[in-house]
């Protein structure tokens, strides 16, 4: 094909020679016209500039799931993507994370494929059935159930941007999002066989949503492991650990195990009111059951509140009437739990009379926005994140303290990936005087989950170099920060845990955003 | 070298060879298989099969009409006992994968859907949207992958067929991830590799899809048969030939020239858009060369108009082609229409074989677009392709149980095997000529566009002959420039080209000996069909010097030829 050249791209490639072991990048200048795709431009280079560069192609049209590849940190079909869309005058290649590197972009995918092997990917019913000369029966609306999860081309890019996967025990996204394909099938007889290979693993799923963001054929798989957890829940066959969560749930109202008569602990000698005491406030602050039990996390719901203070903002929270939101129990698979949980906060926002919630916790924050029955009730929700960037926006507070510190910023995936809530964060820390603010490789979009989401932080029993916190915090290291700054409860506890596990408490913190801010002021 | 023993080996792991395995497991699972493919199976060309799979299923459908239909659109060259057996056994294969887990659409009643395809008398394409072959491959690959006695040798390139005593003994191959080449052992061998088309620019094909099988075969003394036969679909999206499915039309698109018209009114006036697709792919290019085609950035083309249908029809019933025109067209077919031109799609020509896909090799079978039955004869109709890998696959995979369950191993000489490793690591890998892979490739696929496209002559046949030719000296010219052995592109570029570079020249000789017009083979020289010299299927061996043609003659049982209009 030949028009008009529209511009010269730099593509900039991790190489990979296995005889002699050597990594390295090579940069090429490829002509770009209208149209013209990254594999357009990769067996450009082959043909015209380095007969050496290897990587998969088939179909070029987005059915045959060879062309995976890492394009400036996001994973994407080669031969689907135009290199104009990107907007950039250099494009990155690497190979898919995840797997082993057997030649530049080429990945093994073996362990990848090795995860339907434990699964059966056809039809399970009697074997007299299979005699049966004529087609099953399945009606369109039947079809209609599961025909977007069919649409898999197993091109591994689930698998390489899930946090979970690096645990070669968990089943990964795919295969389980194809294990819910044919429970969903109206055809298939096979549902309690085919719970058994995810009963043990799915736990590891942290729900930070990467499959679905980079499908390229935009399944949504997270949700579909979801309904997988709710089936393996229903069954009963499920671990101590969270079993040990939902019982705490059911007993008390929050997973921490703890009675909601010690809710308000955090506050003791402190002025924060409280529901029923008080009945309206500018804001309703909604704390989250680890910033309120978890000793470490109440400092963080303290600094808040004096915040607030600081901002002459009333405010209020719902006391012993704030129940655990149920965002990590509706990921668990613990749908009635949840619904019960959700309808009694809904019940207390009608109650209180609140100009809007704020929360603390990113998980709080997105099940409020997204999940029935809190969706419906259309609530005015913010993330602190978002109501300090605002408050700083606005001149109503000016850290003016200087914090001498390089800090790398964790985005939480209930903040960034589901709620595209990337900048708040960043100028709350850009705010304050004297912080060198870096970004690690993985970042927003493709942030590296800390571990915690999906229920996960409660039922963690991974080896150390098998969770996702570890690996985290191997990349912040490296990038000699002072600090991990992040903006969710649950990212302060996993990240801690690695930072004690790794054995370098003098060499690296983790701290809050509010508490790096707070320190500012 | 290491050497490797399986009862039945399999080459390419495409619907076809995906079958194959599935039958020879079921005749006994005894049997030790191997399928050997250079890409993973779920790579393989198969899953781009759009439109769907032709069967009759219902009632009102039968199967002398289907098999009527195959007959006439073949342009009376297909081998009738052949097509006879061929439609019977479509409808199982269609229950077969369903029963697997294939999500065929359904109509109200909960049944199979099926719909209209070009060609066919009868809507009897089964589809799912329009991904059939994605997800016929998919069900497939679940079921072969269920049986421990079926194993894969993913991203494993097949160099050669080793014959002794004209029986396939085994085959040598090279192991991508280390580059090694290691030898089989074996009882059967069948070849399920696919179609040729990239011999062509302008092509509906895969990049991979290159015909290796069909090279290995007829090297090993197989002849290739009617390769002269090549499908130019009329609906190659512009510009990078991406198909776009016949069902587009099947759900009621239309065709337009530059002033609007649907043309095809002047071609097939009662057929218009499903009239088979020689047919459609003649008159858009005769619109083209009288000037009514519409201009583009990438020259003329052809518009495809889908806005009628609706965008509700078209996410429901043509999802991919929405997004395929969208991604790589840069065109939604809800508000624009699609520019498309023909582009080659399919080989009705391949390696000979007999009903149960016997070659004349002992213990070599061919099955799919490698094959040719010939189920096909001049013109393949939309559907029969993925109907014809699942029921022949079947066959193939049934032959070679039953054979290799009554054959013992033969020795494989390691002289046959050390000669192997001297062609492609010393001559080819080794070679340090000044002669570059991807310039050949491209010139060939210039001339195959240009001068063995759509409408043929002999002078430029003869022409595109010599130049192919030419190319074959300059190939043995060329420095493979990558000399490390691990996943070497550019060593299976060289092969795949070594490959491709005599098809077109099979292609191209097989053309210019046929002087008649018939299907998809339309010579302007010689524009009239010729039942008289010409109902004969071609038959081209490999010789020392040049391919030598042969002659057979066509098997007709209820429908003697004749004239063929729609």
């Amino acid at each position: 094909m030949s028009t008009k050249i529209e511009k010269t791209v730099e593509f900039r490639i991790q190489r990979f020679n296995p005889e002699n072991n050597k990594r390295y990048i090579s940069t090429y200048k490829v002509p770009v016209y209208k149209g013209t795709t990254i594999l357009e431009g990769l067996q450009y280079i082959r043909d015209n500039l380095d007969e050496t560069l290897t990587f998969r192609h088939s179909c070029r049209m987005g059915i045959c799931g060879s062309c995976g590849v890492n394009v400036n940190g996001t994973p994407m079909l080669a031969c689907y993507t135009q290199v104009l869309d990107l907007n950039a005058d250099s494009v990155t290649l690497e190979p898919l994370s995840n797997s082993p590197v057997i030649r530049d972009l080429v990945v093994d995918t073996q362990p990848f494929f090795d995860t339907y092997q434990r699964i059966k990917t056809i039809l399970i019913k009697k074997e007299e059935e299979f005699n049966k000369p004529d087609e099953f029966a399945q009606m369109p609306q039947e079809l209609k159930k599961f025909w977007d999860l069919t649409l898999c081309i197993k091109c591994s890019i689930c698998h390489s941007a899930c946090p979970a996967a690096i645990d070669e025990r968990f089943l990964g996204p795919s295969a389980l999002t194809a294990n819910y394909r044919f429970i969903s099938d109206s055809r298939d007889e096979g549902n309690s066989e085919r719970l058994k290979p995810m009963a043990d693993n799915i736990w590891l799923c942290t729900q930070c949503n990467s499959c679905t963001m980079f499908c390229p054929k935009l399944l949504q798989c997270a949700n579909a492991i979801v309904d997988d957890h709710c089936l393996v829940v229903e069954s009963g066959d499920i671990p101590r650990t969270v079993k040990d969560v939902l019982e705490s749930v059911y007993k008390y109202n929050n997973p921490m195990g703890t009675h909601q008569s010690k809710r308000m602990d955090w506050a003791k000698n402190s002025n924060v009111k409280a529901y029923p005491n008080v009945t309206e406030a500018d804001v309703l602050y909604f704390v989250c059951c680890s910033n309120v039990y978890d000793i470490r996390n109440q400092e963080i719901a303290r600094l808040m509140a004096q915040i607030f203070d600081k901002l002459g903002v009333t405010y209020a929270t719902l006391g012993s009437e704030e129940w655990c939101c149920g965002d990590h129990i509706l990921r668990l698979g613990e749908k009635g739990l949840f619904e019960m949980l959700a309808e009694h906060n809904v019940n207390m926002f009608k109650k209180f009379d609140a100009k809007k919630i704020v929360t603390l916790s990113p998980h709080c924050y997105n099940t409020f926005k997204h999940d029935k029955p809190y969706s419906d009730a259309a609530l005015n929700v913010q993330h602190y994140t978002q109501f300090l960037a605002e408050a700083i926006k606005q001149g109503k507070i000016s850290p003016s303290k200087t914090v001498k510190k390089k800090v790398a910023y964790h985005d939480p995936c209930f903040l960034g990936k589901r709620n595209e809530i990337f900048d708040a964060p960043r100028q709350i820390l850009q705010s304050i005087n004297g912080l060198e603010l870096v970004e690690m490789k993985r970042t927003k979009q493709s942030s590296f989950c800390c571990g915690g989401g999906g229920g996960r932080v409660w039922t963690e029993e991974a080896q150390p170099e098998k969770r996702p916190c570890v690996d985290r915090v191997k990349e912040a290291l490296s990038l000699g920060v002072d600090v991990i700054a992040t903006a969710c409860p649950y990212c302060i506890t996993t990240l801690e845990d690695a930072v004690k596990v790794l054995d370098v408490e003098n060499k690296i913190a983790v701290r809050d955003v509010l508490e790096l801010l707070s320190e500012a002021l | 070298m290491e050497k490797h023993t399986h009862d039945i080996l399999i080459i390419g792991a495409g619907l076809a060879g995906l079958r194959a395995a599935v039958a020879a497991t079921e005749i006994s699972n005894n049997l030790d298989i191997a399928v050997i493919s250079k890409l993973h199976p779920l790579r393989s060309h198969s899953v781009c099969a759009q439109g769907g799979t032709g069967a009759v299923m219902r009632e009102k459908d039968s199967f002398d009409l289907h098999a009527f239909d195959t007959v006439k659109g073949a342009d009376y060259l297909a081998d009738q006992d052949a097509v006879e057996f061929f439609v019977k056994n479509s409808p199982k294969e269609i229950v077969l994968t369903e029963h697997w887990g294939c999500p065929w659409s359904r109509t109200p009643d909960g049944k199979i859907d099926q719909r209209p395809f070009g060609g066919h008398t009868f809507p009897r394409a089964c589809f799912a949207a329009d991904m059939t072959g994605f997800h016929e491959m998919h069900a497939l690959y679940g079921k072969a992958t269920s049986y421990s006695n079926v194993k894969f040798y993913d991203e494993w390139f097949a160099t050669s067929i080793i014959v002794e005593n004209n029986t396939a003994v085994g085959l040598t191959a090279i192991e991508m991830k280390t580059g090694k080449m290691q030898a089989f052992q074996t009882k059967a061998i069948i070849m399920a590799t696919g179609g040729h088309e990239r011999i062509y620019e302008f092509t509906t094909f895969s990049h991979t899809t290159t015909g290796d099988g069909m090279a290995m075969a007829y090297y090993a003394g197989a002849p290739l048969m009617d390769m002269e036969f090549v499908q130019f679909h009329p609906t190659g999206l512009v510009p990078s030939g991406v198909l776009i499915t016949e069902g587009a039309r099947g759900e009621g698109g239309f065709l337009l020239n530059s002033k609007g018209e649907r043309f095809m009114k002047n071609y097939a006036a009662e057929k218009m858009e499903l009239a088979p697709r020689d047919v459609i792919s003649r008159a858009e290019q005769a619109e083209i060369l009288d000037g009514r085609g519409l201009e583009g950035p990438y020259g003329p083309y052809i518009a495809l108009d889908l806005r009628h249908l609706g965008e509700e029809k078209i996410n429901e019933r043509l999802p991919l082609i929405r997004d395929v025109a969208i991604k790589l067209g840069g065109v939604d077919p809800v508000k624009e229409y699609i520019p498309i031109r023909p582009a080659a799609h399919y080989s009705m020509g391949g390696i000979r074989t007999n009903m149960k896909t016997e070659t004349p090799i002992k213990g070599l079978y061919a099955a799919g677009e490698c094959a040719c039955i010939s189920v096909h004869g001049a013109n393949r109709l939309g559907t029969n392709s993925t109907a014809e890998c699942l029921v022949f696959g079947a066959v193939a995979g049934e032959e070679a149980a039953k054979h290799a369950s009554n054959s013992s191993f033969h020795e494989i000489s390691q002289q046959t095997v050390l000669a192997e490793e001297k062609r492609v690591f010393d001559e080819i890998l080794g070679n340090e000529g000044d002669e570059r892979s991807p310039v050949i490739r491209d010139e060939m696929r210039r001339i195959m566009n240009t001068k063995v496209w759509i409408f043929r002559k002999g002078d430029e046949l003869e022409n595109a002959l010599k130049e192919i030719r030419q190319l074959k000296q300059r190939f043995k010219k060329m420095k493979v420039e990558d000399k490390s052995r691990p996943f070497n592109g550019g060593l299976l570029d060289a092969l795949q080209l070594g490959f491709m570079l005599d098809l077109a020249e099979v292609t191209t000789l097989s053309a210019l000996a046929r002087t008649e017009s018939r299907g998809a083979h339309s010579r302007r020289d010689y524009p009239k069909r010729d039942d008289e010299h010409w109902l004969k299927h071609t038959l081209a061996y490999q010789t020392k010097d040049d391919p030598r043609l042969e002659y057979i003659p066509v098997t007709i049982t209820k429908w003697p030829p004749a004239a063929r209009t729609y």
